[in-house]
């Protein structure tokens, strides 16, 4: 039997993919996924259950287990990106998570002003005062050499989080992180509160990528009530999604070639950037185009001058492509440097389950626009370099600025030939997904809704697994190299921390 | 912002002129501390770091370490977890010293206020020097700021831009 059946001969329940199964049932499915590539999306918690959801053929498919005492069986074992859900699950919810591969606190580090603080009796807050100490590994107490720290205030303009290295000469021997500074407590504020708020809240769980969460999140609520936009609403979110990445893509270049000392290629990647931007803002209202989406429609300021905007842009970005390129191939020293930074393998990505332009980059065929009915006839597959490393990564990067602005130019013509009314939704109770493909990979949400209201909300961003893909590249790297490694894995504390 | 400049100008200008005497163009050094936020502020700052804004030309720049900035800038609510981290950075720099919040979040936690991870902003907790609003503020809103503290005109004009995002 493979998993997929296993879960489906579950009790079934309310929502049709979700199946609750018994502890003995879970173990088994726990079992099964060792030796099944069933791709995993993300575990959580509501206090009372645990759910795991996944996605066969990009269809959800979740298994439910009631916790007992507290505690459920790790699914860790089988896919190691549920060791991060894991972590968080106990500092949130206080459910452990029995043979789990790493229970050390992620989030909460003790300062907290209650332990478990989503848990239906949350416990006294944490005594500590001070900064926070650091939890290696094993592992990591076990490494012999100068130990060297990073952040979390580095006095850059990238959200906090803290590198230890132990380094064996100039490289690193082994490294790790500590995240949790820049939790929020997302998934706690959108408990209960009204779809509009946590559509705020999506927006700001990670800038750079607000529109792909809106958008998501806002597919899930309607998947769940039932309903959907119309074509032309699901157009312009296409395009909005394409600017996104455009601007995402343009400022990662730009931070990858500053990095990397090409000081003159970043500015030219920001002044870009900031064209493109300066013409968008007013017509989306938004420089970072947050707050552009709702459940049912769009909040973007003139949604009458958006097809005029996409043929803009694309205009923009064409006359100044070809040189940004010719600078990025030509700039002294930029691609030999790059090609030795954080090569990754495409089965180690696909275990992980970090997708995106990272895992592209690395030979793995993974775009979540390939499913997205709204992509339909302006996506298309296009071959790159598949080497893994981060000048692979970055070339894909400038390929995908041109891919989305040619994906502009042919949404501008589609865009006003049926009439953009938002969809007054009506919130009924039920649960949904919605699934898009941001910046850096698929951005899922799964959402219950009760009594017009969101009762739960999860979301799985490529960023988790970032974390643990750049943890395991890092050795081997030179010390002077690690920003450099987790731009280009599109590391992110921001949204990892929620 | 009248009087902001007056406190600046008395409390923390004129004594930086006689530890750090101004040479020409001398600029004003600003160390940046994410406090937990989403990084669309830090995103703007990166923004206004780079062309079309003249940032250097106004007189800022940003540095690595606390121990060589005049002026902390805060950007994000603060969470429990940054809160100490927050303080060594601000005990380790040398007088006299500013702090400036840019951003919704920093000033009274935006949309992240008081939980049990967040302590708010910064607003009612600690003295501050300025605040940019805005969620996230522009880079030119940021720039004339930071240029309207020391009382010089930030070059360009402001764009018709929209502050939130």
């Amino acid at each position: 039997m493979d998993v997929v059946a296993h879960i489906q001969a579950g009790e079934q329940t309310d929502t049709p993919w979700r199946f609750r199964l018994d502890e003995l049932a879970w173990r088994d499915m726990v079992d099964l996924l060792r030796h099944d590539d069933l791709p995993f999306v993300g575990l959580w918690c509501d206090g009372v259950d645990v759910h795991a959801l996944f996605l066969p053929d990009g269809y959800p498919l979740a298994a439910t287990l009631a916790l007992e005492g507290g505690r459920y069986p790790a699914l860790s074992p089988a896919r190691v990106a549920s060791s991060l859900y894991e972590r968080t699950i106990y500092d949130l919810y206080g459910a452990e998570a029995m043979w789990a591969v790493d229970v050390r606190p992620l989030l909460d580090h003790d300062v907290w002003s209650a332990t478990a603080p989503l848990s239906a009796a949350p416990g006294r807050g944490g005594q500590h005062k001070g900064l926070v100490s650091f939890q290696p590994s094993d592992a990591m107490s076990a490494a012999k050499g100068r130990v060297d720290g990073r952040g979390p205030a580095t006095g850059g303009l990238a959200p906090p989080f803290y590198t230890r290295l132990v380094l064996s000469g100039s490289l690193v021997a082994c490294g790790e992180t500590q995240t949790g500074y820049a939790h929020r407590g997302v998934a706690a504020r959108a408990r209960h509160a009204r779809v509009e708020d946590v559509c705020r809240l999506s927006a700001r769980v990670a800038a750079g990528c607000s529109v792909a969460h809106q958008v998501a999140f806002c597919l899930a609520v309607e998947n769940a009530c039932g309903q959907s936009v119309g074509a032309e609403i699901a157009l312009l979110r296409v395009a909005l999604l394409e600017m996104e990445r455009l601007f995402q893509h343009l400022y990662t270049l730009a931070a990858l070639a500053r990095l990397a000392g090409a000081h003159l290629v970043a500015s030219h990647c920001m002044a870009l950037r900031e064209k493109l931007v300066a013409e968008a803002a007013p017509v989306t209202g938004s420089r970072l185009l947050m707050d552009v989406c709702i459940p049912g429609g769009l909040s973007v300021r003139e949604t009458a001058q958006m097809a005029q905007l996409c043929t803009q842009l694309y205009e923009i970005g064409q006359q100044a492509y070809p040189q940004l390129v010719l600078l990025w191939r030509e700039y002294p020293g930029l691609s030999a440097l790059l090609a030795g930074v954080g090569q990754v393998q495409a089965d180690d990505l696909e275990r992980i389950g970090l997708d995106g332009p990272v895992a592209r980059a690395a030979g793995w065929d993974c775009d979540g626009r390939r499913i997205m009915p709204a992509y339909d006839g302006l996506w298309r597959y296009t071959s790159g370099r598949q080497g893994g490393t981060a000048e692979d990564r970055a070339l894909l990067l400038l390929d995908e600025v041109e891919e989305s602005l040619r994906i502009l130019d042919l949404a501008s013509a589609r865009i006003g030939l049926a009439p953009a009314a938002n969809h007054t939704l009506s919130v009924q109770d039920g649960e949904g997904t919605g699934l898009v493909e941001g910046p850096w990979g698929g951005v899922l949400y799964w959402v219950r809704l009760a009594h017009g209201r969101v009762a739960e909300a999860f979301c799985r961003k490529p960023e988790t697994a970032a974390l643990l893909v750049f943890e395991q590249v890092l050795p081997t790297h030179a010390a002077e190299d690690v920003e450099l490694l987790a731009c280009s894995l599109g590391v992110n504390a921001a949204a990892l921390d929620g | 912002m009248g009087l902001i400049r007056a406190v600046m100008d008395t409390a923390f200008w004129k004594g930086r002129q006689k530890r750090k005497p101004l040479g020409p163009r001398w600029p004003l050094l600003l160390f940046h501390v994410d406090t937990g936020g989403c990084g669309g502020c830090g995103m703007e700052l990166q923004a206004m770091t780079c062309l079309p804004y003249d940032m250097q030309g106004a007189g800022f720049g940003f540095v690595t370490s606390p121990r060589s900035a005049d002026v902390l800038l805060v950007t994000g609510p603060l969470t429990r977890t940054m809160a100490p981290v927050l303080q060594a950075a601000w005990e380790a720099m040398p007088d006299p010293k500013g702090l400036i919040s840019v951003g919704a979040c920093a000033l009274d936690g935006g949309l992240f206020g008081e939980n049990y991870a967040v302590m708010g902003g910064l607003e009612r907790r600690v003295s501050v020097d300025l605040a940019i609003a805005g969620c996230p503020p522009s880079p030119q809103e940021i720039l004339n700021g930071l240029c309207a503290l020391l009382g010089s005109a930030a070059q360009g004009k402001e764009k018709e831009t929209p502050s939130r995002g």
